[in-house]
């Protein structure tokens, strides 16, 4: 598909949500109607509260997802080098895949009292495990004849891990990271509600919940996911599009 | 002892996995400049002799010398050296040049005189005009000869090829078989050259070691007497193939329905 072609199909499906949506405001009584919405949207941008708790929950977000990608490369590291630390990490990798993330954000809340590292831990807590796996399957399934070729002509093993080995890897990276990627945000939401933060998308989302302020829970949803889809569009594929441009 | 212009010497080579033994023994030496053919049927241990020669495995017994230097015990120093596999091995996320880069980066080849050389290797293979292509936009013969310029890049004291043209469609595996001997003439390169086409030797090789069937030994170090430049389709060169035929008839135990398939 050509790329104008593309933009095109993806425009019209944002836009047939809205008649969707616009049924179900008439069908119910608490969706509030499109029209509404969008007439309240330029100063909802235009208030520096909104950045600021986009802005909090972002950081949150993305400083998980740092601690968590780090913790993946370590642990996948760590269980290809040693038989041992490759079952006891094994548990961990599946006890932490296997557990639901509301638990997951009620146990860190509690651990760590609401407290700013809650957060981050938990967004970590839960994308570790994915990195872990990816990471781990693309390093066993290394070429060996790849390797061969690096021993022949003696590559040291800095070139070989940055020549051979990161981008052979890549595409597990990649795909780990944009699973990692979509669990971090529905967990972070999850966190911040049941943390009762003070900050961050959850707790300005669950206040106008409470104070049935139903037109700005619509603008935080909103945001949420032109947040979310900007993150995976204009960030993570674009990145994956130059890493793989000798795809072709 | 040696001729002087000896560039690799293989003494006593055995190579076993575990208890299976691929070859039981080799001697044989190569001097600087020819072309030596390995012939011998599937599974023989023709690859396994190329990975014990660089150093890819270890021999289960033997020496292997590279210009005066013994290559094991004690491990004195690496060769330069080639390699030109059945398949390409390109790193596929690499350009044509930057494939040759990293060869070169792990030589002691100075930094400034790269282009010149990548140039003029891509030019000798006449590829060119792909130095900044991916490999996966170029044919299977262009990657080939990619892979035999990543070989002869760093001036390597010898070159292996294992099978290298029996991936390729017949039509591209003649241009570059023609085009082969001619590169070695303007190179200097030496090359041990291994595969089971006794055609391909006979036409290539000014030596064709004839291996027996595994666990190998040396059956026959044949001479090729063809003058060069030689012509693949040639009647000597069928001449020649057919007593090499003859030859392994019995050694290779091949039956005159094989006899046909191999010829
Ligand atoms: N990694 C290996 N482990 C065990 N046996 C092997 C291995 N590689 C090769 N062999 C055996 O050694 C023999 C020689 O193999 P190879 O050197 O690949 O032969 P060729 O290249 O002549 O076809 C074969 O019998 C093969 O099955
Ligand atoms: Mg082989």
């Amino acid at each position: 598909m050509r790329i104008a072609e593309k933009r095109a199909w993806s425009v019209s499906a944002l836009l047939l949500l809205l008649p969707a949506w616009w049924i179900a405001h008439r069908s119910t009584t608490f969706i509030a109607s499109p029209a509404e919405v969008f007439v309240h949207l330029p100063g909802f941008l235009a208030d520096p509260g909104t950045w600021l708790n986009i802005g909090v929950t972002l950081w949150r977000v993305a400083a998980g997802l740092a601690l968590g990608v780090a913790a993946g490369f370590f642990a996948a590291f760590a269980m290809r080098h040693s038989r041992l630390l490759r079952e006891v990490l094994g548990y961990y990798v599946t006890g932490a895949l296997r557990t639901p993330s509301a638990i997951a954000a009620i146990l860190a809340v509690a651990i760590f009292r609401g407290s700013e590292a809650g957060y981050i831990a938990v967004v970590a807590f839960i994308t570790f495990p994915y990195m872990a796996v990816g990471l781990r399957d693309g390093l066993e399934s290394a070429d060996r004849e790849l390797d061969e070729l690096a021993q022949i002509y003696h590559l040291g093993l800095w070139p070989q891990i940055r020549h051979i080995t990161a981008p052979f890897v890549a595409p597990f990276i990649f795909s780990a990271l944009r699973n990692a990627h979509a669990l971090a945000w529905k967990v972070i939401v999850v966190a911040e509600i049941f943390g009762a933060a003070r900050t961050g998308f959850g707790a300005a989302f669950e206040h106008a919940w409470n104070y049935m302020l139903m037109v700005e829970v619509h603008l935080w949803l909103l945001v949420f996911m032109a947040i979310v889809l900007l993150a995976e569009y204009g960030v993570i594929r674009r990145l994956e599009t130059f890493v793989f441009r000798w795809r072709g | 002892m040696s001729a002087p212009d000896t560039v690799l010497k293989v003494a006593d080579l055995g190579v076993s996995y575990g208890a299976a033994t691929a070859i039981s023994r080799l001697d044989f030496e190569i001097r600087r400049g020819e072309f030596v053919a390995i012939l011998g049927p599937s599974g023989c241990g023709k690859s396994s002799l190329l990975n014990a020669i660089s150093g890819l495995m270890a021999p289960s017994r033997g020496r292997v010398v590279v210009d005066g230097d013994e290559l094991y015990l004690p491990r004195s120093r690496d060769p330069r050296l080639g390699y030109v596999f059945q398949a390409h091995r390109l790193l596929p996320w690499r350009t044509v040049k930057q494939n040759l880069e990293i060869v070169l980066a792990a030589s002691d080849v100075p930094r400034e005189t790269w282009d010149a050389r990548i140039d003029e290797i891509l030019g000798i293979l006449h590829i060119a005009q792909f130095r900044d292509s991916w490999p996966m936009r170029l044919s299977g013969g262009q990657r080939q000869r990619v892979s035999i310029a990543r070989a002869l890049l760093v001036d390597p004291s010898y070159i292996l090829m294992d099978e290298p043209l029996s991936t390729l469609d017949e039509v591209t595996a003649r241009s570059l078989r023609q085009e082969l001997t001619g590169i070695c003439q303007r190179t200097g390169a030496t090359v041990v050259f291994v595969t089971h086409s006794i055609r391909e030797a006979v036409y290539l090789a000014d030596r064709i070691l004839i291996l027996t069937r595994g666990p190998s030994t040396i059956f026959e170090d044949y001479r090729v007497p063809i003058e060069r430049p030689r012509d693949y389709d040639d009647a000597r060169i069928a001449e020649v193939e057919a007593d090499i035929i003859r030859r392994i008839q019995a050694p290779w135990g091949l039956g005159p329905a094989e006899e046909r398939q191999s010829a």
